[in-house]
């Protein structure tokens, strides 16, 4: 029995009498990465809020590490090494970058906060504006502030939440690479959602495929593509 | 004990006239109006001044005329022009209102006391349950519910209402649609602050007039529109009477603290539920 | 600024304080920067809990006044030695400032505001109307005893004398705020000021830190009461009312919040501005009410805002367009 860093067992969420998330069992082993696609509304984003706390489990469990957390709050579930980004850039917008950065890695326990947010921000191309303010930076570099404060700290399990959105190819691309060889380096497991294609095949190891809140295929890259209920349901012929 | 329970749904009638006033003004505009205790004094004062030459019953339309033109040029040259800022710099700005309108106040009318006495027409008493309530009182809950039911109507029946119910949820896409948003607010806000003034009239008979009328009644406004729920008009007029009730309750067993009560009944509505009973409507 | 920066500035600003009491020779002068003194440490408290929680109190009079009545009421009931009710004063409040604050930190946006106007008049009615204990709205002394931490009273009520006390107060809580904050203490309570949610997410329980803000900026406005207190050994419901809230407000405004001694400064302006006004001061409220709304519109940043980035070198680049989230905390 492999040991997931990171389990889902029957997660519902519904809310308002709409079934967000109707029935969903993930596994994350160490150092994978998990790629997770499926249509806007599929659930995906929902999911991501049910493993970290944000959102109230309907049903079903959330296990980190084997133990079940789904009664923990968000700041108890980050001390056990869980950490997100967010699909809307979300970073604290008067301080500087390095400050806050080091302030997140910090806060997770480790030892050398300093080095560890500047090896992180060396990696993310942001260490030059170590001291510019999160107000000042452009689009871009913001959700790449987003990515940092996500990475630092060394967490066990971090969940991207459409980390390329907006970015142009070039820079996604970029950042796919980047973001692979530091998790592989820090043995970060990793649950990526992300629209783009490319990215989520080009890095993941395994795939989960998202409709209507439920899962609809599972696999690796190859097996989910050639699945043909995932060619019909979300890649069409041009996957 | 009647009588106090009595004098509860009075002043629960006359917060209701006075916070919604409040609510309408922040649901469309977001803005909170700190300046509303003093449009409520200044009311006031006018219809005093009103009624020295004339009577009540002017009086009561003239002053909430008046209010209500302050506010259409309140909006328009204020919240509108600082529609754009934060939040707080409006709200700072009806901070500075409120210190300017008070001085106003003393400058023109004075600190000491002034009454205004019941209209005759209403200065009977009726007998209700073995106690001789003044009829005029007997109005004022009259008045109030009828504020509470005429602007619910009108908010679910009416094309306007539909507008400002519209805009206080999604401004921008009602100015899309051909909504006039701007005239819309300062409808809105003229109403807003003409309740206001209303409200000032409507007390003046059984409340003296002094300078600290604003701060007296500001308190329990503004507990009253944070325990219903910041824009809410239902959870203001509920929150309204629940307050006079209380007040009232208070003044029969804890007579010498019952000033604090509002204040303890909000700190027990924010830790049960921190965005008040019935939420914002954001 | 460097730690030895820092101790060389904290020195130099005593040493300054002490060169002006002693070097000037007129009462009333001594009187008025006395006066500015207390009211730039109620200033700072308004400033810090706008500047670390990015919350707006208009009722911080609350610990103004309260502090003195305190004192009045221990001194009279002859309940404990001066220097315990002092203590009693400050302490006492700045513990009720953090209990209610559990409560009302939670409480979003301009509600927040709402909620300390309502306690602040709620302070003032009950002082005003409790003629038994507090002397109603006629106010009451406050009857220090000859000696005050060993040192006699005679001497700190002296003009140069209680310049130096406040002025030292000042500089002495300038310096904690500023050792303070610069610590993570300072880190955790602007992350959660920026953004609460993204701070909950790293792992900062955000309740405590604005509840403690909250409680320091109490207590530094409680001083300010302790000293005033001193200064004309007098209390009155006056040290409670919205006005002198508006009052502090309008320094913090004026003053700006960029830098901590921002609200200072703004003190300083009043009470230049106030002498310059003279019998004009009549329509105070109205005057400074108008001069509330003017700088709010067109000088959000304050002086001390203004004053830094002229001191600051320009930019080489003009900062690119930021999108994402909203800056300030403050949402409605």
């Amino acid at each position: 029995m492999t040991d997931y860093v990171l389990q889902t067992e029957d997660v519902a969420i519904h809310y308002g009498g709409v079934k967000a998330v109707d029935g969903v069992a993930m596994t994350l082993e160490r150092g994978q990465i998990r790629g997770l696609i499926g249509p806007n509304g599929a659930g995906k984003s929902t999911v991501i809020d049910a493993i970290t706390g944000r959102r109230r489990l309907t049903r079903g469990k959330v296990m980190l590490g084997g133990a079940d957390v789904s009664a923990l709050g968000v700041v108890e579930r980050r001390s056990r090494g869980l950490s997100r980004s967010f699909q809307r850039t979300s970073v604290f917008g008067q301080m500087p970058v390095r400050k806050q950065v080091e302030l997140a890695s910090y806060k997770m326990g480790t030892p050398d906060s300093h080095a560890d947010a500047d090896e992180v921000l060396r990696e993310l191309s942001l260490d030059h504006l170590g001291d510019t303010v999160a107000n000042d930076l452009g689009y871009g570099e913001q959700r790449r502030l987003d990515l940092a404060i996500a990475l630092v700290g060394h967490p066990t399990v971090l969940l991207l939440d459409e980390p390329m959105a907006g970015l142009s190819v070039k820079e996604s691309l970029s950042l796919a690479q980047h973001l692979k060889a530091l998790t592989a380096r820090r043995k970060v497991s990793v649950l990526l959602v992300e629209h783009d294609m490319d990215v989520v095949f080009g890095i993941s190891d395994v795939v989960t495929v998202f409709e209507l809140g439920r899962v609809i295929a599972a696999g690796s890259p190859a097996e989910v593509r050639a699945n043909p209920r995932v060619r019909e349901a979300y890649l069409g012929s041009a996957a | 004990m009647f009588i106090h329970l009595f004098n509860g749904l009075v002043y629960g009638a006359l917060l209701i006239i006075m916070c919604s006033g409040l609510a309408l003004i922040y649901g469309l505009r977001r803005v909170v109006n700190f300046a509303h205790g003093s449009l409520y004094m200044l009311g006031a004062y006018i219809g005093y001044t009103v009624m020295l030459k004339t009577n009540f019953w002017v009086a009561l339309a003239v002053a909430p005329a008046v209010m209500a033109l302050f506010g259409v040029l309140l909006d328009r040259y204020g919240f509108r022009l600082l529609q754009n800022r934060d939040p707080l710099t409006v709200v700072l700005v009806t901070f500075g209102l409120l210190l300017v309108l008070e001085d106003f106040v003393v400058a023109v009318w004075g600190k000491t006391n002034l009454s205004v006495s019941t209209p005759a027409a209403l200065a009977f008493s009726v007998d209700m349950f073995g106690h001789a309530v003044p009829a005029y009182r007997i109005a004022v809950i009259f008045v109030g519910a009828a504020v509470a039911l005429g602007l619910t109507a009108w908010l679910r029946l009416s094309r306007a209402g539909l507008f400002v119910r519209s805009a206080s949820t999604d401004p921008v896409t009602t100015a899309m649609q051909g909504v006039n948003t701007d005239r819309l607010s300062a409808f809105v806000v003229g109403l807003g602050c003409a309740l206001a003034g209303l409200a000032g009239v409507v007390a003046a008979p059984f409340l003296s007039l002094s300078p600290s009328m604003s701060s007296d009644v500001i308190i329990d406004s503004f507990v009253v529109v944070v325990v219903g729920g910041l824009g809410s008009l239902a959870g203001a007029f509920i929150a309204a009477m629940v307050l006079g009730m209380v007040q009232a309750l208070g003044t029969v067993w804890l007579p010498g603290s019952s000033v604090l009560l509002p204040f303890l009944l909000m700190i027990a509505v924010l830790i049960w539920k921190p965005a008040g009973f019935a939420g914002s409507r954001t | 600024m460097k730690t030895s920066h820092l101790s060389i500035a904290t020195v130099a600003a005593l040493a300054i304080g002490a060169a002006v009491a002693f070097g000037l020779s007129s009462g009333t002068l001594l009187s008025l920067l006395t006066q500015a003194t207390h009211y730039a440490i109620f200033a700072l408290g308004v400033g810090l809990l706008l500047r670390q929680n990015g919350m707006v109190s208009f009722g911080h009079a609350l610990y103004f006044g309260s502090s003195g009545y305190i004192i009045a009421i221990l001194l009279q009931l002859k309940a404990v030695p001066a220097e315990a009710a002092v203590g009693i004063a400050v302490l006492g409040l700045t513990a009720f400032a953090f209990v209610i604050g559990l409560v009302i930190v939670r409480v979003p946006g301009v509600a927040f505001g709402m909620l300390t106007l309502a306690i602040g008049q709620m302070a003032f009615l009950t002082a005003s109307r409790s003629r038994g204990l507090t002397g109603g709205a006629d106010g009451m002394n406050v009857d220090w005893p000859s000696t005050l931490f060993g040192v006699p009273t005679e001497l700190l009520l002296k003009p140069a004398g209680m310049l130096i006390l406040s002025w030292s107060v000042l500089v002495l809580v300038l310096l904690g705020l500023g050792v303070l904050l610069r610590g993570r203490f300072g880190s955790v309570t602007e992350a959660t000021r920026d953004n609460e949610e993204r701070a909950r997410f790293i792992g900062i329980r955000t309740l405590l830190p604005r509840a403690a803000v909250y409680a320091l900026s109490g207590g530094i406005t409680s001083l300010a009461g302790v000293l005033a207190a001193l200064n004309t050994g007098f209390i009155s419901p006056e040290g409670l009312h919205w006005s002198l809230s508006g009052v502090a407000l309008m320094m913090v405004v004026v003053g700006g919040t960029r830098v901590l001694w921002g609200p200072a400064l703004g003190a300083a302006v009043y009470f230049l501005a106030k002498d310059v006004l003279g019998d004009h001061a009549q329509h105070w409220m109205a005057i400074f009410g108008t001069a509330l709304i003017v700088v709010i519109v067109f000088a959000p940043e304050g002086l001390s805002g203004a004053l830094c980035r002229l001191l600051r070198t320009p930019r080489r680049q003009p900062p690119a367009p930021a999108a994402g989230n909203p800056s300030a905390r403050v949402a409605h």
